[in-house]
């Protein structure tokens, strides 16, 4: 039940909105404006030139191409492991307390750290993963693995596959538990096989669990910027570029802030589009 | 179920390979921090520290202003949590017990403004700030914070408000108490474990941060422990020991809070994730 009582409403909500409007929503908007080129500059003027600009930049095509495959691939790997480890931690197995907190600690680390950690690890040198193959007989001469562009942006997905997974385990494990143990009742009553109940029983029931595990975390996955600045700055040359870093670079770094703006800009619009299933699925709950 | 010895044995194996694949990086983290300079160094790499030793960690630790960029993080990611918790909390008490024009799409609004990406929000903020004088300051990058906590924080604490039944609003205000003493005082202590994990919640989201600190502080002494270290890495370069003593000091935090207080963040935040 609830009060109909607009005044008092607005009460509790407004310092909320007045920070929402100063700092979220007035910024949003001058960076669309800025993008523009309307917004902080000596003569504002309406044009389309940062955004034309971008279709001929090869660092924004490549960074756009970067930050899809880069998205899609670990949000696929967080899906698939993280499905798989919740599976194996909804079991009646021992120790499950030590399991689910070995399980969520890699998304305890910040991702700059995470960044920096996975650096050394995949170093020429002194790193772990040249150690292992060069003590194991595996190789001679060291893999110079952020080095070389393919194996640098194969080595930054892979470090934030390791690092994001937890968070869409988390979400698939609050939703095999609220599955309702009856319904696997009725079907091992059926008769029904270990794959059968899966297909048929938790596949249909994590259905909404599973969307929003994947939205929220392609939105993650979109602006990840730590890891990228930590690992590898988008380097070498511009192989593991992603947009986030870019718009950076052109803000703080080269002082484009009109092109910077509109880099964003369609980063915003891409996930913004990608969200809209999520907020109508959490809305649709709301009313 | 009754399954074969073989089906547990497979499913510890497995979780034995998932536990090991998470550790590694703590692992090497952790192992190399002990380790001296010249071995962190040396190539190829050992796998186990041959001399244990916490040089690394006395050298980071009164490196010119490393206690201050831990301090720093200390005091905006408490600030941020504690003032958008509070906000938020007032927000989602106004959003779960009252029905007023425009509630939905501001709702609606508040739960998009989680999908902006904050490179979008960084230029602009960096020149507003710079505008009110609050470039460089740590109330700048407080402000900023909140823009990455206030939504989240409204979402998770209705989620909570709204398991608090109404009835109990009503009781307290038949005796005499105002909306807002009600609020304060019969609602949110009500709420307690979800506002700790609201507050938790967004502490961590705060820590973790890189992209405001890196664009709206150029002070040393105002550096967050984030970018501090990203900044280290450029001048101790192949002195991994240092480094890595630095990260677990980062890391240290996040993790114990995570897992002394993992049921009740769990709880919370998979419910906010998933329930909205």
């Amino acid at each position: 039940m609830q009060i109909r009582d607009p005044y008092k409403g607005y009460f509790f909500v407004l310092p909320a909105l007045i920070l929402l409007i100063t700092i979220l929503g007035f910024p949003a908007l001058a960076a669309i404006l800025q993008s523009f080129n309307l917004m902080w500059v000596s003569k504002p003027a309406f044009t389309l030139s940062s955004y034309l600009r971008l279709w001929k930049d090869a660092e924004f095509l490549a960074s756009l191409r970067n930050t899809v495959i880069f998205v899609s691939t670990t949000v696929t790997f967080h899906l698939l492991l993280g499905l798989s480890v919740a599976l194996l931690l909804n079991l009646e197995i021992k120790r499950r307390h030590l399991f689910r907190v070995l399980a969520i600690l890699p998304w305890t680390m910040p991702d700059v750290i995470g960044g920096l950690i996975w650096k050394f690890i995949f170093d020429t040198l002194p790193g772990f993963v040249n150690g292992v193959l060069i003590r194991g007989g595996l190789r001679v001469e060291p893999i110079d693995f952020l080095g070389i562009p393919s194996l640098a942006f194969s080595s930054l997905i892979f470090a934030e596959i390791w690092r994001g997974y937890p968070f869409v385990m988390l979400i698939l494990l609050a939703g095999l538990q609220a599955i309702p143990r009856h319904q696997y009742e009725a079907g091992a009553i059926d008769g029904a096989s270990s794959i059968q109940s899966f297909l048929y029983i938790t596949l249909p029931n994590l259905k909404y669990m599973v969307i929003i595990a994947v939205i929220l975390d392609t939105i993650w996955e979109c602006r990840l910027f730590g890891m990228v600045y930590s690992m590898t700055g988008g380097g070498p040359g511009y192989a593991s570029q992603v947009l986030s870093l870019l718009t950076y670079k052109h803000y703080f770094q080269f002082f484009n802030t009109s092109y910077a703006a509109s880099i964003a800009v369609v980063l915003a619009v891409v996930m913004l589009f990608v969200s809209i299933p999520y907020l109508r699925i959490t809305m649709r709950r709301e009313i | 179920m009754s399954r074969r010895p073989t089906f547990w044995i497979s499913i510890y194996l497995a979780l034995g390979v998932m536990g090991i694949f998470n550790l590694l990086p703590f692992y090497w983290m952790l192992s190399s921090s002990f380790k001296t300079e010249a071995e962190v160094a040396s190539y190829p790499a050992t796998l186990f520290p041959k001399l244990f030793t916490v040089g690394a960690y006395t050298k980071i630790w009164f490196q010119e202003k490393f206690v201050y960029y831990f301090l720093n993080s200390l005091i905006v990611s408490m600030s941020t949590a504690a003032f958008s918790s509070l906000v938020g909390a007032f927000a989602a008490y106004g959003f779960s017990r009252f029905r007023f024009r425009g509630k939905t799409p501001l709702m609606t609004l508040f739960l998009a403004s989680q999908m902006i990406p904050g490179v979008l929000l960084v230029g602009p903020y960096f020149k507003m700030l710079s505008l009110a004088g609050l470039y460089n300051t740590l109330l700048g990058l407080i402000l900023s914070q909140i823009t990455i906590t206030l939504p989240f924080s409204i979402w998770m604490l209705k989620g909570y408000v709204d398991t608090v039944p109404v009835e109990i609003d009503q009781a307290a205000m038949v005796d005499g108490a105002s909306r807002t003493r009600t609020f304060l005082l019969v609602v949110l202590p009500g709420i307690l474990p979800g506002l700790v994990a609201t507050i938790i919640f967004a502490f961590l989201l705060s820590w973790g941060d890189l992209l405001w600190a890196l664009c709206l502080i150029s002070a040393k002494s105002k550096q967050t422990l984030t970018l501090g270290i990203t900044q280290l890495v450029g001048e101790f370069r192949t002195e991994w020991s240092t480094i890595m003593a630095a990260t677990v000091i980062a890391t240290m935090i996040p993790a114990v809070l995570y897992l002394a207080l993992q049921n009740f963040l769990i709880k919370g935040f998979t419910e906010a994730a998933t329930k909205g």
